[in-house]
């Protein structure tokens, strides 16, 4: 054993002086491009960059990444990709070949993992992606691809589910003129009309929109039953504050990316939010991990974090330690591990299978008194649901 | 009836608000030549330090206007100074002015959105304030939305006023009118274009203080407003503050009654479509003479 692991380790040196790496060949080190700025710079310093830092402090506190055994401290290797693909390619690129990290993680939004899949596979990187989502990504079938994220169908069934078994009939959608809109909107469509949900109204919008006031207004005048906005979040602030002065107060409303953001209940106002449902997974009510989690965000960044896809990243973080640990850093390995292995997380178990989390269910949140509770599925609820939605306030 | 009077109110109050945003620049433009493609960047720091104030030393934002004015008027003349004088006083002809202040802006584009980034991270940021609605002839808006058209009209008529019957405003008319005719009768352009710019990078601070009380805020959030000024710039008139905001009132009203009549996702056919048409037909803008 003891001679093993010597060779092991005299192998790694002797790499790492042909490599020529300076002093720090010990550690792990694990690289990323991250959109510190541009228009992807909200979400991925929100969801992403701080939970990649703060997982890289607690691990070294606690002595260091154990690979294989051996404890060994982690060395972050983080650049600005300016939410720019051509920047985050290069990074990663260069990350890859010349820097050879041990390790990457991926960058923010489904357009740049979607950008750097190819790339990952080629250098036979694994890629624990926290939010990126959609079937398009999943059918090219890149065995390196992890993406954390519960899919578009998923999310927008159980929505369908929760609806219907609450009798609504019709339903209004608006969404963005973009990608994720344009996925969630069409699997949104497929799901209603499978539960018998008719959609009376459907417009989109393009993505920077600063007035929604006329639209809001005609979807008011078809009265549905349900108001559903696949949106990104600057139009899901917007959306909310517009409905509210226009008094458009459906049984049920739902916006998209941004609601489980604890600055969506500060800005707009905990009692103006009160009732708001929209894509979530978990809170701090969730369980003991969740909790723990949560506590320690607020403690190391003085802010929460959101409700959906910071959870997520810090259950992908936590399936590449705990790959690492059983086959150590052969990336290979790594990539056969996840794939072949259920994990504890965070947000409960997640297995993988052809590339989905096909654990992790969808999930229908709402906030109540302050806190972004989840109301769907019953076995993961965190509170009972509000239906229907109470006037705004 | 009602539906008419919602829409063109509507169109008003974000039309109020690009012809806040687009005066500013206009003002720089008209006068020196200096296009200065980093305005939505200080109107930026308008909205960070107005939203700062607010929830730091629990200041409210409209009484923090004055503030945030002359602390961006101070910074203007500053970056007067340093960025813009020499380009000014050294070019050969207005053509070099245009050409190198649009680099200097971009340049400044650049290190005050990531001063910002430095400074206060990338998160999405923003207070709440007057979230109320308020009933105008059963029509129904966020009071907030309301409040910032009024002062964004209030800080445009000023300014109006101020370049109409004012003596240094009539300075600055003379100076648009004829740069040299105006100097060889005396107008002192060492004092007047810091000034301007001054007042230019006031408005836009005003114009992100007002902005924050409705809309969150981050680093980014200005620079599709400098494209939008740009916009409205060309259609009411390169020097025209008056045409700045017709400008902005006729883009506001395209908008909003496109979008209802046919889809909000042609937001931006209908923008360009209008621009390219005034091009087209009154290439000097709607309200030049």
């Amino acid at each position: 054993m003891g001679i093993v692991h010597f060779v092991r380790g005299a192998a790694a040196v002797a790499l790492a002086a042909m490599a020529a790496v300076p002093a720090l060949a010990q550690d792990v080190r694990i690289g990323y491009a991250i959109s510190r700025s541009g228009p992807g710079a909200p979400g991925a310093q929100t969801s992403q960059e701080p939970n990649y830092i703060m997982w890289a402090e607690q691990v070294n506190a606690a002595g260091g990444l154990n690979v294989g055994g051996k404890k060994r401290k982690i060395e972050l290797i983080g650049y600005d990709d300016r939410t720019d693909a051509e920047t985050m390619l290069r990074t990663y690129e260069k990350l890859m070949t010349s820097d050879k990290v041990d390790l990457i993680l991926p960058p923010w939004g489904t357009g740049l993992n979607f950008a750097l899949m190819p790339l990952a596979q080629r250098h036979g990187y694994p890629m624990l992606s926290p939010t990126a989502t959609g079937r398009k990504l999943l059918s090219l079938k890149n065995p390196y691809f992890f993406p954390l994220l519960q899919q578009p169908d998923v999310m927008m069934e159980a929505l369908a589910t929760f609806l219907k078994a609450r009798g609504t009939k019709t339903a209004a959608v608006v969404h963005v003129d973009e990608l994720f809109g344009l996925e969630q909107a069409a699997a949104l469509e497929k799901a209603f009309k499978e539960k018998g949900i008719q959609i009376i109204e459907k417009k989109s919008y393009p993505f920077g929109v600063k007035d929604l006031q006329p639209v809001l207004r005609d979807i008011k005048a078809k009265e549905p039953g349900a108001f559903i906005a696949l949106s990104y979040p600057p139009d899901t602030f917007l959306i909310t504050a517009q409905s509210k002065a226009l008094a458009f107060n459906p049984s049920a409303f739902y916006a998209a990316v941004g609601t489980a953001f604890p600055i969506y209940r500060d800005k707009m106002g905990a009692a103006t939010v009160e009732g708001v449902m929209g894509l979530g997974t978990w809170n701090p009510k969730s369980g003991p991990a969740a909790k723990a989690y949560f506590d320690a965000h607020v403690a190391r960044w003085k802010k929460e974090p959101d409700r959906w896809a910071s959870a997520h990243c810090w259950a992908g973080l936590q399936i590449l330690q705990q790959a690492v640990e059983k086959v150590g850093l052969d990336r290979k390995k790594i990539r056969d591990y996840i794939a072949s292995t259920e994990f504890d997380t965070v947000i409960g178990k997640i297995r993988f299978k052809n590339g989905e989390n096909v654990s992790t269910p969808g999930v229908v949140s709402q906030w109540q008194n302050g806190e972004f509770e989840v109301v769907w599925p019953p076995e993961r609820a965190t509170a009972s649901s509000q239906f229907p939605k109470p006037g705004w306030n | 009836m009602s539906l008419w009077f919602e829409l063109i109110a509507s169109g008003l109050i974000t039309g109020g608000i690009y012809a806040v945003v687009a005066i500013g620049l206009n003002l720089q433009y008209g006068l020196m030549r200096i296009l200065n493609i980093s305005h939505g960047e200080f109107l930026m720091l308008g909205a960070y330090l107005t939203w700062l104030a607010h929830t730091v030393l629990q200041v409210n934002p409209l009484a923090f206007l004055p503030v945030v004015a002359l602390v961006m008027f101070v910074a203007g003349v500053l970056v007067y100074r340093l960025c813009f004088y020499r380009i000014v006083s050294t070019a050969p002809a207005v053509e070099v002015i245009e050409a190198r202040s649009l680099l200097v802006g971009f340049g400044l584009l650049y290190l005050v959105q990531n001063l910002a980034y430095l400074a206060w991270g990338a998160d999405l940021r923003g207070y709440s304030f007057l979230v109320e609605t308020l009933e105008i002839g059963g029509a129904r808006f966020n009071l907030n939305r309301v409040v910032v058209f009024g002062f964004a009209m209030a800080a445009s008529l000023a300014l109006l006023a101020v370049l109409r019957f004012t003596l240094i405003g009539k300075a600055v008319r003379a100076m648009m009118q004829s740069p040299t005719g105006a100097q060889l009768v005396g107008i002192d352009t060492k004092v007047l274009h810091p000034v301007v710019f001054g007042a230019g990078l006031a408005l836009a601070g005003v114009a992100g203080a007002l902005l924050s009380t409705v809309f969150e805020i981050s680093p980014a959030m200005g620079e599709p407003y400098t494209v939008t000024a740009l916009i409205v710039i060309v259609l009411g008139g390169l020097g025209s503050a008056l045409g700045s905001l017709l400008g902005g009132f006729l883009l506001g009203l395209v908008e909003t009654f496109g979008m209802h009549f046919t889809s909000p996702s042609l937001k931006m056919v209908l923008s360009y479509g209008v621009l390219i048409a005034v091009l087209l037909a009154r290439p000097k803008g709607l309200f030049t003479r």
